[in-house]
């Protein structure tokens, strides 16, 4: 080890030296200097929200493999997930063996929600509010109040499942109506965009009132655990959902995100794994949910999808704090788990 | 101190590293962020450095660089610094960690930012005792450094492991709960190396220069006496680990009459056999 790491080091060194003989560099090294006073003395909100991270319908993103306006893709994303929603939860099986219920399992037990430590106060258990994006079939919010109500016995919990796909929602919303009442009690469906969430709606069901529900928001600093697990790459525009996270989290609230992600490390078996998904999944699609091209779809998406390092800087870039590598590999990185909290 | 397998690598390395401080370190001061507009790319390159790695950039002991940073981000280190005066009265379970988080002015949930949970508040009594081992060094042995008569060696050693398990003192009755987590297959990888960080540390505290193969036998068995010292002493109820002591200066004993007995007989081996050739060459054979 005393011989790889500091070689390694070196091209980051080399990358150091080239980066300051650019110009571009030199005037973002300016712009630093004066932002980073600024950040020291308020560490809540980012000072000026960048560029980048403001939603803007005409720039370009990427579709799977192909380039593709921001709006464009919402309305195609839109597209795939209208079209595979009734059999998303038996395609995710096939496609990973049944394995993506222990990443889940991982995900929920290792945020352990609802736990309150015994102390002296009359009644421990502090409620919570949980925010699940991208949660439309409710696979993570289901595991979240069974955690929370039955483990923790903590039934002031409650979980905010948004999407923002109304045939996703509508799956999860008549998946819920298995759970105990309590828990169903505790649930709410909202669909919203997570590059915005000022504006949500709640899910209308075919027995309410057709008039339309006014938009409400969710407030900033209300919320204390905000997840989305496989969703996140769907995203037209991940650091404006990153940002608004943000704002939506309470100071010392956790952004959880179970994402797929790369496998770099082994080579052989992310060879196995690349030909899995590329060839197989595809196929299973098209024979099982009769969809290829959303299935293409999902693992180019996967392909895209920046890698852990990566992601976890746009994390940080985005105002969260992280702790340790800032994320977990599940499978060998085929999965990451990502976590940030807001500081304080 | 590194394996003499590595001696010639690592002075590569390290002129590789002095190349690295040619260049000025004014892009590489952790503080630099922004929120302007810039192509997310150059945000993601500055940033990483905001992000210090988990584990330690170099593998051996240098007088020369500064000690590479700790593996804990800040907020790590207000979480678990809290949550470790927690372990007294709960021990090293997650009610610690939450309570930790609370007194560090944080929500319940906040505490499951920290990677491995439970685990990672055992490996922050770990790291923090065994750097905290050099601090000592000083009022133990006092400054001067190169008076290493025969036996001095043998003697820091066993005052520097005295004084690591002296570390536990306060959580000894929870160590061994911390013991059966660190046992758990998923950490044991963590947990070993870490017991190895610390044998390694200890011998260069006590100045141990030897770059013979006898490198790998000191620390091998010092890890096996350290893991069973430790192990008596969560069992000792004797006034200031009285007995602890004893079976430390038991265990060292051995290690140094087994290492006595195989160095003889090595000798006697290397003696008889090459008087054996000898004495073949001597009766004209063409050896």
């Amino acid at each position: 080890m005393a011989v790889l790491r500091p070689a390694l080091s070196v091209p980051r060194a080399l990358v150091q030296t080239s980066l300051r003989q650019s110009p571009r560099c030199a005037v973002s090294r300016r712009l630093l200097s004066s932002s980073s006073s600024s950040r020291s003395q308020n560490n809540n909100a980012p000072p000026t929200t960048p560029e980048y991270a403001v939603p803007d319908p005409s720039r370009p993103t990427h579709f799977g493999f192909e380039t593709v306006t921001e709006a464009e893709k919402r309305e195609r994303v839109a597209g795939v997930f209208t079209s595979v929603a009734e059999s998303y939860d038996r395609m995710n099986d096939l496609m990973s063996f049944g394995w993506h219920r222990i990443w889940k399992d991982h995900f929920v037990a290792s945020l352990n929600p609802g736990f309150s430590p015994l102390s002296s106060s009359s009644d421990p258990r502090s409620p919570q509010h949980i925010l699940d994006i991208a949660g439309g079939t409710g696979d993570i919010a289901f595991r979240m109040l069974h955690t929370a109500h039955v483990l923790n016995a903590n039934p002031s919990v409650r979980v905010t499942i948004s999407d923002i796909n109304p045939a996703m929602l509508s799956v999860g919303k008549q998946r819920s109506t298995s759970l105990p009442a309590s828990q169903q009690a505790a649930l709410s469906f909202v669909e919203a965009n997570a590059e915005d969430l000022t504006r949500t709606t709640p899910l209308l069901t075919s027995t309410s009132s057709p008039s339309p529900v006014p938009p409400q928001e969710i407030p900033s600093e209300s919320v204390d655990l905000y997840t989305v697990a496989f969703g996140i790459r769907n995203f037209s525009n991940i650091p404006a959902a990153l940002r608004e996270a943000h704002r939506v989290l309470k100071p010392g609230g956790v952004f959880a995100c179970l994402e797929f992600s790369k496998a770099d490390k082994f080579p052989l078996f992310n060879t196995l794994y690349k030909e899995w998904s590329f060839r197989a999944i595809p196929l299973i699609g098209q024979l099982v949910a009769g969809d290829r091209d959303s299935y293409q779809y999902l693992v180019e998406s996967i392909e895209r999808f920046p890698s852990q390092t990566e992601f976890r800087d746009m994390i940080v870039d985005a105002g969260f704090v992280v702790a340790g590598e800032g994320y977990e590999d599940l499978t060998g990185g085929v999965a990451a788990i990502h976590k940030g909290m807001k500081p304080r | 101190m590194r394996p003499p397998a590595l001696r010639l690598a690592a002075a590569s390395a390290r002129s590789i590293r002095r190349f690295r401080t040619i260049v000025p370190s004014s892009t590489s001061s952790p503080s630099t962020t922004t929120r302007t507009n810039r192509p997310l790319t150059s945000a993601v390159l500055l940033n990483h450095q905001l992000v210090p790695s988990s584990s330690p950039r170099r593998s051996y002991h240098s007088t020369t660089h500064p000690p590479p940073p700790g593996p804990f981000t800040p907020v790590e280190s207000a979480i678990l610094s809290a949550a470790y005066q927690h372990v007294p009265t709960h021990g090293f379970t997650p009610e610690a960690l939450a309570l930790g988080a609370r007194s560090a002015g944080y929500l319940d949930i906040s505490a499951t930012v920290v990677p491995d949970g439970v685990f990672g508040l055992i490996r922050w009594h770990l790291v923090t005792q065994r750097l905290a081992l050099a601090g000592k060094k000083t009022a133990l042995f006092g400054a001067e450094e190169n008076k290493l008569v025969p036996g001095e060696v043998a003697r820091r050693v066993e005052a520097l492991v005295w004084e690591r398990l002296m570390g536990n003192k306060e959580i000894n009755s929870r160590w061994q709960e911390a013991l059966a987590i660190m046992a758990q297959p998923t950490y044991v990888p963590a947990s070993v190396k870490e017991l190895a960080l610390l044998v390694d540390e200890i011998w260069y505290l006590a100045g141990d220069v030897a770059v013979d193969p006898s490198w790998y036998t000191k620390r091998a068995s010092l890890s096996a006496i350290y893991a069973a010292s430790e192990l008596f002493m969560t069992n000792d109820r004797s006034p200031d680990f009285q007995e602890t002591r004893e079976f430390l200066r038991r265990r060292l004993g051995e290690a140094s009459e087994i290492g006595d007995a195989t160095r003889s007989v090595r000798e006697w081996v290397s003696f008889t056999a090459s008087a054996g050739i000898n004495v073949l060459r001597s009766k004209g054979m063409p050896i």
